[in-house]
């Protein structure tokens, strides 16, 4: 097993005070940075890079201290989620679905907890995943030409009818917007502005982030403000909180997620080795398969357990799997993973297909690295979920006021610009909107992360073609992501309406019984 | 009703965006699909999901009195008013003021609410600009 | 586009970091420097600022940190325009640059800015252009591929990481042009995010050919993946480098280099802007950065002040006249 031999002499370079030390303090630097609404993990990771220079560490240190900050910001992301229904950063998101259900229901202690469990089995996985399947997977990865990536997105969008909305039709146009502002923008293929109304801060698009905490965050403000109002004026209100319930969720439920987790893993892992595709398709992907393998009495969406630990089992394992292509490839599978990228390029590294020859101590160290950091993070997680769940008990007039400056901030410090604040705005009064609508935000976000390159890929593979569409069904990998879209679409659709049926009259005994 | 009303802008939206989307200046240099193909596909869409809303409306949400507009209007005003004042007065006192303003529109008394502003204020800045180093505003008075 | 540049800066930013030097002085002093990159944190930009400034106070060059500030919008559009328009006389800020931002301008891509708005410092390096295939392909040089292009110009795709009339983009084209390819339009450039994705099609046998910066290709060569047909360098390069063919010396007259700088205010006192200029290279002037270019097949480029200000102007005119031949402006 020359592999663990290698491994080990990862650990011998990663196990030191130095090092732990570290790691300790990028972990919990990450756990705050992906907490927080706008700061991300790319973000998080570029923003400590300058900590790593000044501190004057090696290249194995400040790779420890890096990764334990993309790691921890991809931990961090549940926990508004969870709490707040504000997704911490983007691949967060679709734990919104079904962790802030738990939450309102007094079992915010036990979502953070099983998160926390679900994201260290994601990412414990994925990482012995990066250990003996490196190699082999950068040839799947090679699979995957324009044509495919085009059928894999349109899959991701096929399968979301019916996640976040009971009405399709709602979900199929929240889809089409955030792929419409996506459109807005220079086009990254022939250089011509569209949709920019000669504004030039629209030439580089909308960012998501931007898009994200307008939706969420700053929606959720004036759902507060509107409810406040509708408060007799006068009459001292009391804040309803949420029970904070038991801390460690019981074995039953923890035996209940555990194929979950495992399958998201798996899926996870995968769609973070595909290059572009990235955690937030990890995290999406496991969700929508877990909601049609598992979920036959309509209970995702209303605090299941199992909605909990599918996303973040698979966003974090996407974590583990975007490091694969960044390592073998040199090529970055998430926006984090290119920071990263950099950071190695400065060290005077070269990822790609001779690191694991020509630098083995950094790249096991790398790895040891990631097993130290998932390890720290599930310790000081585990201890810190009922310090977290403290914030629900902020009363909201002070809680929520935060929420939008730290919006505000977040954006601010990143863009620069009083433009993104507005543009923020203007998208948290377009959430409160359609909030009130019923029509799902989750598929707008997923629009405009994936709408550039679901169009950038199309367009690649036409113009390979010399305009013959039908290139798009040419290899068989193309054929069965197609098939798959075309059933996960139009499935629902048929099996729907009676499933909802049953939904509903479940729904009508359980609140009998509860009454 | 709402919906028959949304389904109507969307079907607007989607009207302008095919409009926008075939107004674009094609440049010389193209590929084969071009610039314009992809957004007309994704107007169409958003125009016959709007089609469905007015034909299969959902029941009614619930809307909030008209005092309950009037104030998310005034927080989007206040909000406007910071995101403007934001890089010409610094973070420290728009940041107090804006936090201090919401904190008082969700109920809570006067004092309190400067209180909320002013801690909001110093601990923002403490984590955003001390800690991860981001750079604020700086407004005439440097914070 | 985004990587290429991020792993351009880097290097070039690991450059800095190891250079070093005695300051001079100056009749200037910067209160508060400042660095502005014009993109996200984590872009290549982002990345030339935050380590210059690092640099700069490590050796005692700048007496106080350099705070970086993102300022994002337009490809390098809105920071330009904020400096024109509102910091037109702030001594204590320089601006990170590239043959991006000189693109752009030339493209009038910056509505209503011009180069001359500013004023520019001085280069910190430059990376020169490669046309490579696949390991596998039976191309061998560079004519060859181009008489593939000629003779049928559907048959060859070839990818890049810049966007359509980008610089990957631009180097082919100068190199098809070179060789008597008239109507360069028809050269079929497919644009990915950066030119690790890049040779990724390229491995996969989605595209035939790659238009990149050495040192972007270069890991791949070293691992048998990719065969680089020509170097858009004027000579051949240096020490591991010195085996691969220049188009020149094939018959192609194409240059193309990807340099990396800096500007700043276009009302910056003179004492200032000696100050920026002398720092930036005394940064440069070492030995250790020699050996790290060299390492990494990163081209000197020794422009400082004028000298510099003038090579962005021939840099801004010769692409705005590939650009006009080319079509993407009138």
């Amino acid at each position: 097993m020359e592999v663990l031999q290698s491994l080990a002499d990862g650990f011998a370079v990663a196990l030191t005070f130095e090092n732990l030390g570290l790691a300790l303090i990028g972990c919990f630097l990450g756990t705050i940075i992906g907490a927080l609404p706008g700061l991300g993990p790319s973000n998080g990771v570029a923003i400590l890079i300058p900590l790593a220079f000044t501190l004057g560490l090696g290249p194995t240190p400040a790779m420890i201290l890096l990764t334990s900050v993309y790691y921890g910001a991809m931990y961090g992301g549940r926990i508004s989620s969870i709490l707040l229904n504000i997704p911490g950063d983007e691949p967060a998101l679709m734990t919104t679905l079904d962790g802030h259900p738990m939450a309102r229901k007094g079992r915010a202690g036990e979502a953070l907890t099983l998160s926390g469990i679900a994201s260290f089995v994601g990412a414990f996985f994925a990482t012995w995943g990066l250990v003996f399947l490196a190699p082999l997977l950068v040839k799947v990865a090679l699979l995957f030409g324009p044509a495919e990536y085009f059928a894999l997105f349109t899959l991701a969008f096929a399968t979301l009818g019916g996640i976040a909305s009971r009405n399709q039709a709602k979900a199929v146009f929240a889809a089409a917007l955030g792929l419409g502002i996506a459109m807005i923008g220079v086009d990254g293929q022939t250089g011509v502005p569209r949709f920019t109304f000669g504004e030039v801060h629209l030439y580089d698009g909308i960012d998501f982030l931007v898009a994200i905490v307008g939706l969420f965050a700053l929606s959720e403000v004036f759902v507060f403000i509107e409810q406040a109002a509708t408060r007799n004026r006068g009459e001292r209100h009391q804040d309803d909180h949420p029970k904070i319930g038991r801390i460690l969720p019981s074995w039953s439920v923890i035996r209940s997620c555990t194929p979950s987790m495992l399958r998201s893993t798996v899926l996870g892992f995968l769609a973070g080795v595909l290059p572009g595709a990235g955690a937030s398709l990890g995290s999406f992907i496991s969700y929508s398969i877990e909601k049609r393998l598992v979920d036959k009495e309509g209970t995702f969406g209303t605090g299941d357990p199992r909605g909990v630990a599918a996303p973040e089992a698979g966003n974090n394992a996407a974590a583990g799997g975007a490091l694969v292509p960044m390592l073998a490839l040199g090529v970055p599978g998430s926006g984090t993973t290119a920071v990263l990228l950099a950071v190695l390029l400065s060290l005077n590294i070269t990822p790609g297909p001779l690191l694991f020859q020509n630098n083995p101590d950094v790249v096991w160290g790398l790895i040891a690295a990631l097993f130290i950091a998932n390890f720290v993070l599930l310790a000081l997680n585990i201890p810190m979920v009922g310090m977290f769940v403290r914030i629900l008990m902020v009363p909201t007039r002070f809680l929520m006021p935060v929420v939008a400056m730290v919006s505000f901030v977040g954006i601010y410090g990143i863009s620069g610009s009083s433009f993104d604040l507005l543009v923020m705005i203007v998208f948290g009064v377009l959430g409160w909107v359609l909030r009130k609508l019923d029509v799902p935000l989750v598929p707008i976000i997923l629009g405009i992360l994936l709408g550039a390159a679901m169009e950038k890929n199309l367009r690649r593979a036409i113009t390979i073609s010399n305009g013959d569409w039908t290139t798009l069904i040419h290899s068989g990998l193309s054929i069965t992501l197609w098939v798959i879209a075309i059933v996960g679409f139009v499935l629902p659709i048929i099996v729907g309406p009676a499933l909802r049926g049953r939904m509903a009259m479940r729904r009508d005994e359980e609140s009998s019984a509860v009454d | 009703m709402s919906d028959r009303i949304f389904g109507v802008v969307g079907i607007l939206l989607s009207a302008l965006f095919i409009w926008r989307a075939t107004v674009i200046q094609e440049s010389f240099m193209s590929d084969a699909v071009g610039p314009k193909t992809f957004p007309i596909i994704i107007g169409t869409i958003l125009g016959l999901a709007s089609l469905y809303f007015i034909a299969r409306p959902d029941a009614e949400p619930v809307w909030p009195r008209f005092t309950g507009l009037i104030e998310i209007f005034m927080a989007i005003v206040v909000l406007i008013a910071y995101a403007i004042a934001l890089p010409e007065l610094g973070f420290a006192i728009t940041t107090a003021i804006a936090t201090a303003y919401l904190s008082w529109r969700l109920g809570s008394p006067a004092w309190q609410a400067l209180l909320a502003g002013l801690l909001t204020s110093g601990g923002l800045y403490l984590v955003f600009r001390v800690i991860l180093g981001l750079s604020l505003a700086r407004g005439p008075f440097g914070f | 586009m985004k990587l290429a540049n991020v792993v351009k800066t880097t290097l070039l930013a690991l450059g800095i970091t190891i250079g070093a030097g005695l300051g001079a002085v100056f009749a200037f002093d910067p209160e508060n420097p400042e660095c502005i990159a014009p993109a996200d944190p984590g872009g290549g930009w982002d990345f030339t600022c935050r380590q210059v400034g690092k640099s700069l106070q490590d050796e005692g060059l700048i007496p106080m940190t350099m705070q970086v500030t993102n300022l994002s919008g337009g490809g390098g559009g809105v920071a330009f325009a904020e400096v024109v328009n509102k910091r037109n006389d702030d001594n204590n800020l320089i601006v990170a640059a590239s043959s991006a931002t000189a693109t752009r301008l030339a493209q009038g891509a910056y509505p209503g800015n011009t180069m001359d708005q500013v004023r520019w410092l001085a280069a910190v390096g430059s990376d020169y252009g490669v046309i490579a295939v696949a390991a596998n392909s039976p191309v061998n040089t560079l004519p060859e591929l181009l008489d593939q292009i000629k003779m049928d110009p559907t048959s060859v795709s070839i990818a890049g990481g810049s966007a359509v009339g980008g610089w990957d983009h631009l180097k082919v084209l100068i190199a098809a042009k070179a060789y008597g390819i008239d109507d360069v339009r028809s050269v079929k450039y497919i644009a990915f995010d950066g030119g690790g994705e890049a040779v990724t099609q390229l491995l996969a046998g989605s595209v035939q050919a790659f238009t990149g910066d050495l040192s972007e290709a270069k890991g791949f060569v070293d691992s048998g993946d990719i065969k680089i047909l020509a170097v858009l360098s004027p000579e051949r390069l240096g020490g591991e480098f010195a085996d691969y063919p220049t188009a020149k010396e094939q018959g192609v007259d194409a240059i193309g280099a990807n340099w990396r700088g800096f500007y700043a205010p276009g009302g910056m006192s003179d004492d200032a802007y000696n100050y920026w200029v002398n720092d930036i290279a005394t940064l440069y002037a070492s030995d250790a950065w020699k050996a790290v270019m060299e390492a990494n097949g990163l081209a000197p480029l020794n422009l400082q002040g004028d000298a510099f200000q003038a090579f962005v102007a021939d840099s801004v005119a010769s692409i705005t006249q590939i650009s006009k031949e080319i079509g993407i402006i009138q």
